[in-house]
């Protein structure tokens, strides 16, 4: 019933590390269409379980839609068993994407924990196009979370890791690297996706140094058309759909709790 | 092959509709050719003041089903009127409007509103074309062809739902029946001891039809902070999970009434939905299945088509309440 609901085949479906796979999907429209920080929303089961579909921020779109994942749960574990030339049901692209960055901008730093990075890429791609000095702080837990970087390093993006467990990088959480970077209240910009503790902490060092951005949210999600108004987050504004309204809010419009 | 069903005075192409609260995606996305093909579209329930809805978490996955506490988050009626109305009639199939009041007073507050948008059309009508080309509301398509009351609404002098008392029941539907231009569905919550009964009390109060199931009262619990991982800590359970549920209860109240039924409960494809209609529906609804696949109120109506062409069944009247006991 839906203009953007469809079927995709699968072109490869690839363990990157020890957590993260890679799945690519030959989607040309949707490759065109997408913006930075839009999501698909893909039916991983062939049945009623799990029920929901699983969303996924665009990794990267150009000849081919690739996503980032973990399988972690019931429906990315399924996402695993893919293989080449299966199909693939999709509904995408969707959400309201990131904003670009304003006029004065010159440096952009994308801070991001876990999967959460799965969105920078694409905005890297777009953002590379134009002169900004572009700084990745990435926060994984072990050694097996920071396969993307070697991705990011190679469009030209300044990367600082950290991890949980000091494997790679500096040791702790990614805001420890908030020092590695001079930020500067006009000339720089945000953009931040990871879970929500770590969304806040940008947040709370956003707004005390005056620095704007955006941030990719997550609820737990049903339709991922605006429709069921299940994942609705709280904002400024009131309740607002991570789905329809976001993904990717304005950094200082959300609330934490 | 003749696929339309009626309820009181209104014919509808086909008996597939959606159920309240699960059809209402920006029209950027959805594809009015398709859509048009529904029998019927029922918008999310509609109070008379605005609601923001429930902090979240507001759904939660369970097997084959969700547990949902949305809190009816909808702009009143005069907001549905002015903004969310006019899109709908564009679509162009007729439209069953779900509603919801606190009391009774807002209940009748709803009603007189939306008796007021007859009233102005026909005002238009009559302005833009001659008296004999008038056309009454309810054979225009895109119209509003009926009201759905949802009685799972605060039954004021008891601490219950008006939709778990049969006096309360009787009484509201008798009441919005008084006034209402449009016929009138009274739709069940399944959280009762003898929905038949209610059912039967609905008719009493002067029901144009019965449609059913509505959630059923649940939980989800985070074992590791011992809360409820719902933000409204309780919430409906849907979906697949109760289909077989809902269909009993479909077959119940059929047996026990003489109007018609409309049947939900899980429905997920056209063999699911010729379930209920053999039980007694004359129309079927799909719901949370919206959610996970937007094409399946439209796959439901092609496998319709198709089951009643291989069974060479010219009138779908004939599945009807067809079980065989």
């Amino acid at each position: 019933m839906d203009k953007i609901q469809n079927t995709y085949r699968v072109i490869s479906n690839e363990r990157l590390c020890a957590h993260f796979w890679r799945l690519t999907f030959d989607a040309p429209q949707l490759a065109q269409e997408v913006q930075p920080g839009q999501f698909v929303h893909i039916r991983t089961a062939d049945g009623l379980e799990p029920l929901f579909r699983r969303p996924f921020s665009i990794y990267r779109a150009q000849r081919y839609v690739e996503i980032l994942y973990e399988p972690i749960g019931p429906g990315t574990r399924l996402l695993a068993v893919k293989q080449k030339g299966d199909s693939l049901d999709v509904l995408g692209p969707l959400g309201t994407g990131f904003k670009m960055p304003p006029e004065r901008t010159k440096q952009v730093v994308m801070i991001a924990g876990g999967i959460g990075v799965a969105p920078m890429l694409i905005l890297t791609d777009i953002l590379k196009k134009k002169k900004y000095e572009l700084i990745l702080l990435y926060g994984g837990r072990t050694r097996g979370h920071v396969y993307p970087m070697k991705e990011f390093k190679d469009s030209g993006v300044k990367v600082y890791i950290s991890t949980d467990d000091g494997s790679v990088g500096s040791k702790g959480r990614v805001s420890v690297l908030f020092d590695k970077v001079h930020f500067n209240p006009l000339t720089t910009f945000i953009y931040t996706c990871g879970p929500n503790p770590m969304i806040k902490g940008v947040q709370e060092f956003a707004a005390k140094h005056n620095i704007g951005g955006q941030a990719s949210c997550e609820e737990i999600m049903a339709c991922g058309l605006g429709a069921c108004l299940g994942c609705s987050i709280e904002t400024k504004h009131g309740y607002r759909t991570v789905c329809y309204d976001g993904p990717a809010f304005d950094l200082e419009e959300v609330i934490f709790y | 092959m003749n696929l339309s069903v009626k309820i009181a005075n209104v014919t509808f192409q086909n008996p597939v509709t959606v159920a309240s609260g699960t059809f209402g995606h920006a029209e950027k996305y959805y594809n009015l050719k398709e859509v048009r093909k529904l029998g019927a579209i029922v918008p999310k329930t509609v109070t008379f003041y605005p609601q923001v809805g429930n902090p979240p978490v507001r759904i939660w996955e369970t097997p084959s089903g969700m547990i949902n506490a949305i809190g009816i988050e909808n702009p009143g009626i005069d907001g549905f009127i002015q903004a969310k109305l006019p899109n709908f009639k564009k679509i162009g199939v007729p439209l069953i409007i779900s509603i919801l009041g606190h009391n009774p007073q807002e209940f009748v507050g709803i009603v007189e509103k939306l008796n007021n948008v007859i009233l102005s059309e026909a005002k238009d009508l009559k302005e833009s074309l001659d008296s004999s080309a008038y056309r009454p509301q309810n054979d225009r398509m895109g119209g509003i062809a009926a009201i759905e009351l949802n009685l799972s609404c605060p039954n004021l002098q008891h601490k219950t739902l008006v939709a778990q008392d049969t006096q309360a029941t009787q009484e509201i539907v008798k009441q919005i029946k008084t006034i209402s231009k449009f016929p009138v569905i009274a739709k069940l919550s399944p959280n009762v001891t003898d929905i038949g009964e209610i059912a039967l009390a609905a008719e009493a109060g002067g029901a144009d039809a019965i449609s059913l199931i509505n959630t059923f009262t649940a939980m989800s619990i985070d074992i590791k902070t011992r809360q409820s991982r719902i933000g409204n800590f309780t919430g409906g359970l849907s979906g697949p999970a109760i289909r077989p549920i809902a269909l009993a209860m479909v077959h119940q109240v059929y047996k026990s009434v003489k109007i018609p039924v409309i049947g939900m409960g899980g429905i997920a494809n056209a063999d699911d939905a010729l379930e209920f209609m053999i039980a007694g529906a004359t129309m079927v609804a799909v719901g949370t299945m919206n959610f996970v696949n937007p094409r399946a109120p439209l796959d439901v109506l092609e496998g319709i088509t198709s089951y009643m062409k291989e069974n060479k069944i010219a009138d779908i009247k004939e599945i009807i309440g067809s079980l065989k006991e």
